[in-house]
């Protein structure tokens, strides 16, 4: 033991005396781990900030969309609603391009049918004046609707724009509403994910009924519908709520293993947007695995040519009695030495980089801004594989400066 | 009494088939401890082969060679280097030193193989700097020292393990008259001392330091003669 610490000493005392040469070797490597951790770290951080923002996107909703000809029908979606344990809400949707006409102008909008739940899965909009329309309203198939303070200025040039008709040509059909309520949006501040208002279309948001009974759209009260959203509340288990849902479906239409519904929820979304990041992230890793791969053949070739200058020195150690597992290890030390400092620097300025990044991100695009993140894990697996790679690419040089005969060696001078 | 080094018709033949060298043509030689032997002869002669063999550098083709009543004859790499570090004391032409290393440093490289503890290697390398009268200046690299002080420190090295045997080749060859007058003296103390030196050269003015000169020549033992008078003479004229 106490010989393995001399020839710690001797690795060491030779990377020493040969700083320059040294740390230029080590360069390779410290490059190599730093762009891999820098990678990897900011990948990390932007698929947590994404993965957070996105969870709070999702609120619960879960869609079930129809595959086939079976349609979903709001008797499937009371039964479920009664039936199936977590389901808060349901809200099924449709949407007709129009012409509005007001006093200001014509414009291109949409009225856009829905029951009476749809403010439940509105995330980025809030009442701020007047009411939304009831189930009453709903039910009897009243002509009112809500709109969007931008979309009233629009019309309008007004906000107070309560209790105003408004009217909308759909195919031909003149529909009139009467103004009930006034939304605003909600802007998520350090968000990813933003909205253009500015340049979004108009929606009249009306009872769906009121479109079904004057358009004779899809008769949907019978036929049923391609797709409804589900709330579903936040302490159940959304897969296995969502496979129980898809179950009752295809029994109340007798199409069970037909695969005629399924259901999208926001984790599954979210899971493939982690896929690709991943995937995008591990592909700049490996791309930068390279640089890795290429500083430990400078390894090699810095230890070959050490090798090669020593010659005589390992001639006089195997003289003096050096067995040829010593010079192995000796020259096995320099470069994994090297290597192991290499890649301490370069977790080090590969966090540091990240964390620079990240600070010039959230300064001149706060709406990006994240924390980079790595798991020790991959620390730890950094650290072992630029160890290795000094070993691996320290074995040739060492094992050719082991094998070298004593009188060959000492007759070079 | 057994002796420390016993050869016995070695062989060493080089490009073994059609263009063989006979570098070594069967040579028996056997050297007692506390003897002060030369190996004299021209280049060319084996001698270096002789040497390399004697210092287990190198293995014979055939033949024996037990060194310290060990058959050395046949042994691996690794082996022929731990007995190089137990049983030989080498001084070289070239000093052999390690430049980046101090003339301390370099002493201690045999203990260190030899897996002494650091103080006692501490201790035995300062104690071999002492006899050759380097303690002074054992914080110095190689290349602060003059020829005959960087071999000095390659005989300090050479004894600091106390091999039984040293083995000399050469060691004057790059020196001047007084540097060589200084080396020869401090082999002459060691011989003194009771200890065995082997003596490789191809100056005959060298030799005569010896008791005793073997001749070599085209691989062979020419003459094998212990001249009592021929050393003191060389003392007196110290």
């Amino acid at each position: 033991m106490s010989q393995f610490l001399e020839y710690i000493k001797m690795a060491l005392f030779n990377i020493l005396s040969n700083k320059v040469r040294s740390l230029l070797t080590m360069l390779g490597i410290v490059i190599g781990i730093s762009s891999v951790i820098l990678i990897m770290s900011l990948g990390n951080g932007a698929k947590e900030s994404i993965t957070e923002q996105l969870s709070t996107v999702g609120n619960g909703q879960v869609a079930i969309v129809s595959m086939g000809s079976e349609r979903i029908t709001i008797e499937d979606l009371e039964y479920i609603q009664a039936n199936v344990e977590g389901v808060q809400a349901y809200l099924v949707t449709t949407m007709s391009e129009g012409t509005i006409t007001t006093p200001k102008g014509t414009f291109t909008g949409y009225a856009y049918g829905c029951n009476e739940n749809n403010y439940l899965f509105e995330q980025y909009s809030t009442l701020s004046n007047g009411h939304y329309f009831t189930k009453e309203d709903y039910d009897a198939g009243r002509m009112v609707c809500y709109i969007a303070e931008d979309d009233a200025i629009k019309l309008f040039g007004n906000t107070d724009v309560i209790g105003m008709p408004i009217d909308i040509e759909i195919q031909g059909k003149r529909l009139s509403y009467t103004i009930i309520g006034l939304t605003s949006y909600v802007t998520e501040s350090n968000s990813l994910i933003s909205y253009d208002y500015e340049n979004a279309p108009i929606y009249l948001n009306v009872p769906l009924s009121t479109l079904d009974q004057r358009l004779g759209l899809n008769a949907t009260q019978t036929l049923g519908y391609t797709d409804a959203t589900l709330m579903l509340a936040s302490n159940i288990n959304t897969q296995d709520t969502c496979n129980q849902i898809i179950r009752i479906l295809d029994s109340r239409h007798n199409c069970l293993g037909e695969d005629q519904f399924i259901f999208q929820s926001f984790n599954d979304i979210l899971a493939t947007i982690n896929v690709v990041i991943n995937m995008i992230t591990l592909f700049i890793a490996l791309v930068a695995a390279i640089s890795l791969f290429v500083g430990g053949i400078g390894v090699m070739n810095i230890m070959l040519v050490s090798v090669t200058e020593r010659t005589r020195e390992i001639g006089i150690r195997k003289a003096l009695g050096a067995k040829t597992r010593s010079i192995m290890l000796q020259f096995l030390l320099e470069s994994g030495f090297i290597t192991m400092v290499g890649g301490i620097l370069g977790i080090l300025i590969g966090l540091g980089g990240a964390y620079v990044i990240s600070s010039i991100i959230s300064m001149a695009m706060p709406e990006y801004a994240f924390t980079p993140s790595i798991s020790p894990i991959v620390i730890l697996i950094t650290t072992l594989f630029s160890s290795s790679v000094g070993l691996f690419f320290g074995i040739y040089p060492a094992r050719k400066a082991a094998k070298l005969s004593p009188i060959e060696a000492l007759r070079r001078m | 009494m057994e002796p420390l080094i016993h050869i016995e018709n070695i062989m060493k033949i080089y490009n073994p088939g059609e263009n063989a060298v006979h570098a070594l043509d069967g040579i028996s030689l056997d050297i007692a401890t506390g003897e002060f032997v030369a190996i004299i002869g021209q280049s060319g002669s084996g001698k270096s082969t002789l040497m390399n063999i004697l210092g287990c550098l190198d293995v014979p083709t055939s033949g024996t060679y037990i060194l310290s009543g060990q058959d050395v004859s046949n042994l691996d790499d690794n082996a022929l280097s731990e007995i190089r570090n137990q049983q030989i004391g080498f001084i070289f032409q070239g000093f052999n030193l390690i430049p980046n290393l101090t003339a301390l440093e370099n002493v201690e490289l045999p203990l260190i193989y030899r897996n002494v503890p650091t103080s006692e290697r501490h201790e035995c390398a300062v104690e071999a700097l002492k006899i050759v009268g380097l303690e002074h200046r054992m914080r110095h690299k190689p290349s602060e020292l003059s020829g005959g002080q960087q071999q000095r420190v390659a005989i300090a090295r050479a004894i600091a393990a106390k091999p039984p045997v040293i083995l000399a080749d050469e060691p004057t060859g790059n020196l001047d008259s007084s540097s060589t007058r200084e080396i020869m003296k401090i082999l002459h103390n060691l011989h003194d001392s009771g200890r065995t030196v082997v003596l490789i050269t191809h100056d005959v003015q060298i030799a005569e330091n010896a008791k005793r000169v073997v001749r070599i020549m085209d691989g062979k033992i020419e003459s094998d003669k212990t001249k009592e008078e021929g050393a003191l003479s060389c003392q007196n004229k110290q």
